[in-house]
C-alpha cells in the first residue's frame, strides 16, 4: 500500500483526475493497478513519474514474449553454482600437484546457496518498504504468465529458490504496483478481478493541449492551436494506425525551431506529416482526403 | 447491504458477485467512500474490466443507485431529464437557490453533484482548485471569497461524517438508497440539499465552490454517445466494427510457450573442450506455431460483402504475429485447383496444396451456397483430401444460421468440414474446436 496519499501528477506529468483516483484508490486497497489504453496515453509513465515525485524506489519488468515467472521473481544460477563447486575441485586438484594459480568464483561461496539466487524486480521490490514495481505491457507475455503472475502478487512473499530465503512484506509497506497492457491480448478474466482496472481515454484537445503545455513550454499558441485541429483531424478519419501523443509531440518539437509563423504555414500544409502517419496506406489515404499530395510521404522540407 | 447490487449490474452483462461487495466494504473501510462520485468510481474500478464494459457500468450505476434507466440510444441528458430523480432534486434545488437555470445549466449542475468525489472536496479544501486555475473560463466571480467561506462548511461536514461507524454508514447508505425509490421520501438524501452525499445533509457541493466540471458527469455524458465503450455484437457478422473482436478470438490459434531447456549435446560438447569440466548449458526454447491457409470464396455476389472484412482480418493477423500466412482463393467450391491471386488467373493444383505442412490450420471462407450439381464427386474428394490432411479445418460461413438446414449444399460440406457462423463468437468456437484433441474427427 505503500504511500496512500493522493498523487495528482508532477509538473511533467498531467495525470488525469479519473487515474489518479484509480491509482490512490488500487494503493489504498494493496491491489495492482491495472492500465490500458491506446498508445502514447502516459501508461507507463505513471509509475515512473510518480516514484521520481515522491523519491521512491522504482522496480520495472518489461514483459516479453519470453517473460516467466521465475525472472520476475527470482530464479536459481544452477550453471553458476555447478561451475563454481566445479571450481573447488580443480583448485584442490590443482594445488595437490603443486600449481599456484587458482581459479576465482569472484567471492561466491557454494556452501552458501543464497549466492546463485539471482533476485528478480518482484523480488527486489518486496523486499523495500513503499517502493514502486511496474510491469510493463504485460499483454505481450505468454499466456500462462499473468496467472502466474496473480499467484505471485497476491501472497505478499516470495520464497527463493534453493536457498528458502523468505522474502516478505507487510500489508502497509506493500509496493505500489502498475500493470500496463495494449490490449494485444486479452487477459485472463480471473487475472483482471485482482486488479484495480483503469482505461486511458484519448485525452480531448483541451487535455492535449496541457499536455503539450508540460513537454513544450513556451511554444505559440497559435501554432499549437493549429497543429492540434490537424492532429485531431487526423484521428478522425479512421486510419490504421492513429497518431498518438507521442507524435503531435515529435512534430511539434520540429515545428518549436521554426518561427511561429512559418509553422502555422507549414502545418496548415501539412508539411512533416510523415511524423504523424506511420503507415503507406495511411499516407495514400489522408492524401486523397486533406489533399497533402504535394508533400508526398511528408518530406521535411 | 447493497445485497441486489451483484444481480443488478450481472442484468447488464457485468461481472458482479459477492467478491465486488467484500471489496467495495474493503474500500469504505478505508475511507475511500464519502460521497456519490467516490462510490461511482470506487464500483467502477472494481467493475469495469475493459473499455466496452464502461457504457454497460454507466448504465447500471446510474438505475441502480440514482433509479434514472438510460434506454438503448438515449442521451444521458435525455434520461435525466425524464427522471423522477431529477424532477425532485430540481424542485428542492430551485426552493433553495431561487435562481432560474436553464434544463441543460441543471442538467450540469446535477451532474457534478452526482459525480462530485471526496478528491473534488479535498481539492477545495486544499485551497489549490488546480483544474479551475486551468480553465480561464470558470475565474470570474471572486473566488477568494467564496473560498474561505466554503472552507468552512466543507470541514464543518467533514467532522460530521467521520464520526460514524462503518455500519452505520453502510446501513445509512441503503436507507437512503430506499428512500430514494420511493415516491414521497423528501428530506436528506443522496440527493438533495446542497450536494449528494450518503450522509444525508452535507456534501460540499453547494454554491460558491465549483468542483466537477471536468470528472465524472463529462465523461458519463461521453460514454452514452459512443459505442466505443459498449460490447460488439459479438453474433453480428463480421464487419469493419467488430473485426477487432474476431481477431482476439483468432488470436487463440497461436500455440506460445517459452521454457528453458537444458541443451544435452551442448554441454557435452563444451564440457569436453573444458577437458571434462561440465557446466549445463541451458537454451530458452521459445514455440510459436502460426501456420495458416486461408480459403476465400470470391466468387458471385453473395460473397462480395464479407470479402474486405475477412481480408482485413486475416491481414491484420499477419502485421501483429507476421507468421505463415497463405490466401488462396476459389468460387463456390474446390476442384483440382486453389488460385493464388483475387483475379483467380494464377492457380496451384490441390497436390501443391496438400503439399503444405499439416501443422497449417485451414479457414474456409464462404457461403457454402451453390446448385446442388456443382457440388460433384471431384469436389468433395477435394474437400475430404484437405480436412482428412489439415486436420485443423473449418468452415466459416457467413449465412445466416436459420438458413442452413435448408440449404443442401451447406448440410453436404458441413458433413466433412465443421462449419461456424462467421462472426466473432462463431470465430471462437471454430477456434476452441480446431484447438480440441479431437479436432473434427
Amino acid at each position: 500500500m505503500a504511500e496512500t496519499s493522493h498523487w495528482t501528477g508532477s509538473e511533467k506529468y498531467l495525470c488525469d483526475p479519473a487515474l489518479a483516483q484509480a491509482f490512490h484508490m488500487a494503493r489504498t486497497l494493496g491491489m495492482p493497478l491495472l492500465i490500458e489504453g491506446e498508445p502514447g496515453t502516459g501508461k507507463t509513465d505513471l509509475p515512473i513519474h510518480y516514484a521520481n515525485d515522491r523519491g521512491l524506489d522504482l522496480e520495472v519488468y518489461p514483459v516479453g514474449s519470453k517473460s516467466n515467472v521465475e525472472q520476475f521473481v527470482a530464479r536459481f544460477d544452477h550453471v553458476k553454482y555447478l561451475r563454481d563447486s566445479q571450481i573447488e575441485i580443480l583448485n584442490a586438484q590443482r594445488e595437490e600437484k603443486g600449481l599456484e594459480a587458482r581459479l576465482s568464483t569472484g567471492g561466491r561461496n557454494p556452501e552458501s546457496l543464497a549466492d546463485y539466487v539471482v533476485k528478480g524486480p518482484a523480488a527486489v521490490a518486496y523486499g523495500k518498504p513503499n517502493s514502486v514495481l511496474l510491469i510493463d505491457e504485460i499483454d505481450k507475455a505468454p499466456r500462462e504468465f499473468p496467472n502466474d503472475l496473480l499467484y505471485a502478487l497476491s501472497h505478499r512473499k516470495f520464497i527463493m529458490p534453493e536457498s528458502g530465503e523468505v522474502i516478505q512484506i507487510s500489508e502497509e509497506e506493500m509496493p505500489a504496483i502498475v500493470i500496463t497492457s495494449n490490449r494485444e491480448q486479452e487477459l485472463p478474466t480471473a487475472f483482471k478481478g485482482r486488479c484495480i482496472y483503469h482505461y486511458i481515454d484519448f485525452p480531448d484537445q483541451e487535455v492535449m493541449g496541457k499536455i503539450i503545455e508540460k513537454h513544450h513550454p513556451g511554444l505559440d499558441a497559435q501554432v499549437v492551436r493549429v497543429a492540434l485541429d490537424v492532429f485531431y483531424h487526423l484521428r478522425r478519419l479512421g486510419l490504421e494506425r492513429a497518431p498518438t501523443t507521442r507524435e503531435i509531440l515529435n512534430w511539434l518539437k520540429y515545428m518549436s525551431e521554426i518561427a511561429p509563423e512559418e509553422a502555422v504555414k507549414k502545418i496548415e500544409g501539412l508539411q512533416g506529416i510523415g511524423a504523424l502517419i506511420k503507415t503507406q496506406n495511411d499516407m495514400e489515404r489522408v492524401n486523397r482526403m486533406m489533399g497533402a499530395s504535394n508533400f508526398p510521404y511528408g518530406g521535411l522540407n | 447491504m447493497f445485497a441486489t447490487l451483484p444481480e443488478k449490474f450481472r442484468a447488464h452483462g457485468l461481472k458482479a458477485d459477492v467478491r465486488t461487495l467484500l471489496l467495495f466494504r474493503k474500500a469504505m473501510q478505508k475511507g475511500l467512500i464519502k460521497t456519490l462520485g467516490d462510490v461511482h468510481n470506487c464500483l467502477k474500478g472494481i467493475i469495469v474490466k475493459e473499455p466496452e464494459d464502461i457504457g454497460p457500468f454507466t448504465k447500471a450505476y446510474y438505475e441502480y443507485f440514482l433509479h434514472v434507466p438510460i434506454q438503448p440510444g438515449q442521451t444521458l441528458e435525455d434520461a435525466i431529464l425524464r427522471s423522477e430523480t431529477f424532477a425532485k432534486w430540481k424542485t428542492q434545488w430551485i426552493e433553495e437557490n431561487d435562481r432560474d437555470l436553464t434544463d441543460e445549466e441543471l442538467v450540469n449542475t446535477f451532474l457534478d453533484q452526482v459525480h462530485l468525489t471526496s478528491y473534488d472536496i479535498k481539492e477545495v479544501i486544499n485551497g489549490k482548485e488546480i483544474w479551475d486555475k486551468d480553465n480561464p473560463d470558470l475565474e470570474d466571480d471572486d473566488p477568494v471569497d467564496n473560498e474561505s467561506e466554503a472552507q468552512e462548511r466543507v470541514l464543518d461536514k467533514m467532522a460530521d461524517y467521520s464520526d460514524l461507524t462503518l455500519d452505520e454508514l453502510l446501513e445509512r447508505m441503503e436507507k437512503v438508497r430506499e428512500q430514494q425509490r420511493t415516491q414521497h421520501g423528501g428530506g436528506s438524501h443522496w440527493i438533495g440539499t446542497g450536494g449528494i452525499s450518503p450522509y444525508g445533509h452535507g456534501g460540499a457541493a453547494k454554491n460558491g465552490i465549483r468542483v466537477g466540471g471536468q470528472g465524472g458527469g463529462k465523461m458519463a455524458r461521453k460514454v452514452m454517445g459512443d459505442q466505443n465503450y459498449f460490447p460488439i455484437d459479438r453474433d453480428a457478422l463480421l464487419n469493419d466494427d467488430n473485426i477487432d473482436a474476431a481477431l482476439a478470438s483468432v488470436k487463440g490459434v497461436i500455440e506460445e510457450s517459452a521454457i528453458e531447456k537444458l541443451d544435452v549435446p551442448l554441454t557435452i560438447k563444451t564440457g569436453l573442450k573444458r577437458g571434462g569440466l561440465f557446466i549445463p548449458e541451458l537454451t530458452s526454447e521459445k514455440n510459436e506455431e502460426l501456420k495458416v491457409i486461408v480459403l476465400i470464396d470470391n466468387g458471385g455476389y453473395s460473397m462480395a460483402p464479407y470479402i474486405r472484412s475477412v481480408q482485413a482480418l486475416f491481414r491484420k493477423m499477419k502485421t501483429r504475429f507476421a507468421h505463415d500466412l497463405e490466401v488462396f482463393y476459389f468460387h463456390n467450391t474446390i476442384y483440382d485447383r486453389v488460385y493464388t491471386n483475387e483475379r483467380r488467373s494464377q492457380w496451384i493444383t490441390m497436390d501443391k496444396l496438400l503439399l503444405h505442412d499439416k501443422k497449417y490450420r485451414v479457414f474456409f471462407i464462404g457461403d457454402a451456397a451453390m446448385a446442388p450439381y456443382e457440388l460433384n464427386r471431384q469436389s468433395f474428394e477435394s474437400l475430404r483430401a484437405i480436412s482428412l490432411k489439415f486436420k485443423k479445418s473449418v468452415w466459416l460461413n457467413p449465412e445466416p444460421l436459420k438458413y442452413w438446414p435448408h440449404t443442401y449444399t451447406i448440410q453436404a460440406i458441413k458433413e466433412v468440414i465443421p462449419m461456424f457462423p462467421l462472426t466473432p463468437a462463431g470465430i471462437e468456437r471454430a477456434v476452441v474446436s480446431m484447438n480440441s484433441k479431437n479436432a473434427n474427427h
